[in-house]
């Protein structure tokens, strides 16, 4: 029995390692584990050319080849007869690989140390089963219909956008978004993570189904799954998670017994072990507004065809919330006259603290709160002022205009985020302080409301 | 050539193929159930599944050449060990436990980094076996990385 190649793309996800078997000119026969074979097309299929390994030394003298792939719907085994045509170094289906590569590669502090030297593009001459390998027949699905576990559908992304359109503000918006990842998609673990305040940046804004909501948590561009996804503006898909990490590892190892050491490892926020993980870029008019993370303990969740949906459901997003930047940001009530109003201190509660110390730190632009660290920049340089003004003066109430034209903020004057900056602070006194908060009262309006008595301290 | 040390490494249970070529240099391979280290390692008894591809014994037979490939998948540490083909026989019943029981091993191997699921292969016909004898000639590391290829024997 044989099939078409496009009836195989569960194989080419890189869940279970495939088998590489060349031959050299004289006659040697080699056989290599691969991790990844990418579906190219119909007819050709690509092999990454990271090392200039004995697998790669036989093509050269003998184009010939065989791949064994196993289906991870069924475990059915396939054996894919090929012929090398020519490598690519640059390109579209270059850039899937290298990207993916280097997303995994991240993950152990190994980026940019072993780079995709090609994509080498094979002639698929013959496809036939694996006849120790059989498949479990109940677990195929018919190929012209979609798989049982598919969710990136038309009708999710409909109901998404219905959510969406419903939320009267960013902070609503964002978690319309995430709640409805997990309502129409079935993604319980999901992050978004907006554009930072330093260039090459993001920052964690909101999180839904880890124990740590990890509220301004960073990452670099470039860094991680979530960095290359920004760095490159492509959406990457990895459903393999594990064995690709593994595979990194070992190179890792061997590289450090070679005397090569590590850059620090970066930490993302997340699952501990996610077995599949999604980033899609949330790009409008090619500004890089955020990028979404979708991550599964599944290690089997996106399909080829969910493709398209996906590319939608980025761009969807990304207008969504830079709309409501702007929208927030022209929001401003026309006259912004705060009277002083004294802070509203709630009832003494004896199980509470009674004091909290914030030290602002002027040169690494850094609040820590009794000696913890709680937020730096923008965020930091606006809570230290709102704190500051209450001592002073006894004000609770502010509004956006007021701090948007404070120049001691250093805010910049073209699309300084304000709102968002305030929505992140929100979210990390909530999650760090729930005696300091801030709470909107209206628009452009909100509350410094006070559960404690608070200790100001100013260190360079 | 196979001391105790990678003795050990590739009686395991780990994840094993064999490659083989025709004539026309056409490779050829198939999965590979056990294996079996002898003569104080100079010889490698490779138990492939029967229904496996008639192909790879056809190979065999005609040019000797071989190249058995392991990988352990919880680190993927891995080893190539070439060879050339001295005899085939149908493995016998006593040896089933010996060898289902690296197949198990490698099976919590893949449970171990959560393929479980995944790889539940109850369906693949890893036993009944014919033992391929192979006379080993050279021990290569496989383990991914830019000295994969160094010889370790």
């Amino acid at each position: 029995m044989s099939l078409g190649l496009e009836q195989l793309t569960p194989c080419f996800q890189g869940i279970l390692p495939s088998m590489f078997f060349t031959c050299a000119q004289d006659g040697t026969p080699n056989a290599a584990f691969l991790s990844h074979v990418d579906y190219v097309d119909a007819t050709h299929v690509a092999l990454s050319f990271q090392f200039f390994n004995k697998s790669r030394r036989n093509i050269n003298e003998n184009p010939y080849a065989m791949v064994r792939v196993i289906d991870p719907d069924n475990n059915q085994g396939w054996a894919l007869r090929l012929k090398f045509e020519r490598s690519e170094t640059s390109g579209p289906i270059f850039d899937r690989m290298f990207l993916r590569i280097e997303a995994i590669a991240s993950y152990v502090g190994l980026k940019g140390t072993f780079k995709l030297k090609a994509a080498d593009i094979y002639l698929v001459e013959s496809v036939e089963q694996v006849p120790e390998e059989p498949g479990r027949q109940e677990r195929w699905s018919p190929p012209t219909r979609r798989r049982p576990d598919a969710v990136f559908t038309m009708k999710a992304l409909q109901e998404l956008s219905a959510r969406m359109t419903a939320a009267p503000n960013l902070d609503q918006l964002l978690e319309s978004i995430l709640s409805g990842i997990k309502e129409y998609f079935g993604f319980s673990h999901s992050m978004i993570l907006l554009a930072g305040e330093k260039p090459n940046t993001l920052v964690t804004i909101a999180s839904r189904g880890y124990p740590q909501r990890g509220a301004g948590a960073e990452v670099q561009f470039g860094e991680g799954i979530i960095g290359v996804v920004a760095e490159a503006q492509q959406p990457i898909r990895i459903s393999g998670l594990i064995r690709g990490i593994l595979y990194a590892a070992a190179v890792r190892r061997r590289a450090e017994d070679k005397g090569w050491r590590p850059q620090e490892s970066v930490r993302l926020p997340g699952l501990e072990n996610p077995s599949s993980q999604l980033g899609v870029p949330l790009v409008v008019r090619g500004e890089l507004v955020g990028v979404l993370c979708i991550e599964s303990q599944t290690p089997y969740r996106f399909h080829e065809e969910d493709k398209n949906t996906i590319e939608l459901l980025g761009a969807s997003l990304a207008i969504a919330i830079q709309n409501m930047q702007l929208k927030e940001a022209e929001e401003e009530p026309a006259a912004a006259s705060p009277a002083a109003t004294p802070v509203r201190v709630p009832q003494a509660n004896p199980t509470k603290r009674t004091g909290r110390e914030l030290t602002y730190y002027r040169t690494e632009e850094v609040v820590m709160l009794d000696g913890e660290y709680l937020i730096r920049s923008l965020p930091a340089r606006i809570l230290w002022k709102l704190l500051q003004t209450h001592q002073r003066d006894g004000r609770a109430e502010f509004t956006n205009r007021e701090l948007r034209l404070d120049k001691s903020l250093g805010l910049p004057d073209f699309k300084d985020n304000l709102e968002t900056r305030l929505l992140l602070l929100r979210r990390r006194l909530d999650e760090k302080a729930e005696d300091i908060r801030l709470v909107p009262i209206g628009r452009g309006r909100f509350a410094l409301e006070l559960g404690c008595s608070i200790q100001l301290t100013e260190k360079n | 050539m196979l001391d105790k040390s990678l003795t050990e490494f590739l009686e395991q249970g780990l994840a094993i193929h064999i490659g083989t070529r025709n004539a026309a240099l056409r490779p050829n391979g198939c999965r590979v159930t056990a294996v079996r280290v002898e003569e104080q390692g100079r010889h490698l008894v490779a138990y492939l599944p029967k229904a496996a591809t008639p192909a790879v014994l056809e190979d065999l037979r005609g040019n000797g050449q071989a190249a058995v490939s392991f990988a352990r998948p919880t680190d993927d540490r891995a080893v190539q060990v070439k060879g050339e083909f001295i005899s085939v026989r149908d493995a016998e019943s006593s040896e089933e436990a010996f060898v289902l029981g690296q197949w198990q091993a490698l099976l919590g191997e893949l449970d171990a980094i959560g393929l479980a699921a995944l790889t539940s292969t109850s369906a693949w016909l890893m036993w009944p076996c014919v033992a391929v004898k192979i006379r080993v000639t050279a021990v290569f590391s496989q383990t991914p990385g830019p000295e994969a290829g160094a010889v370790l024997s």
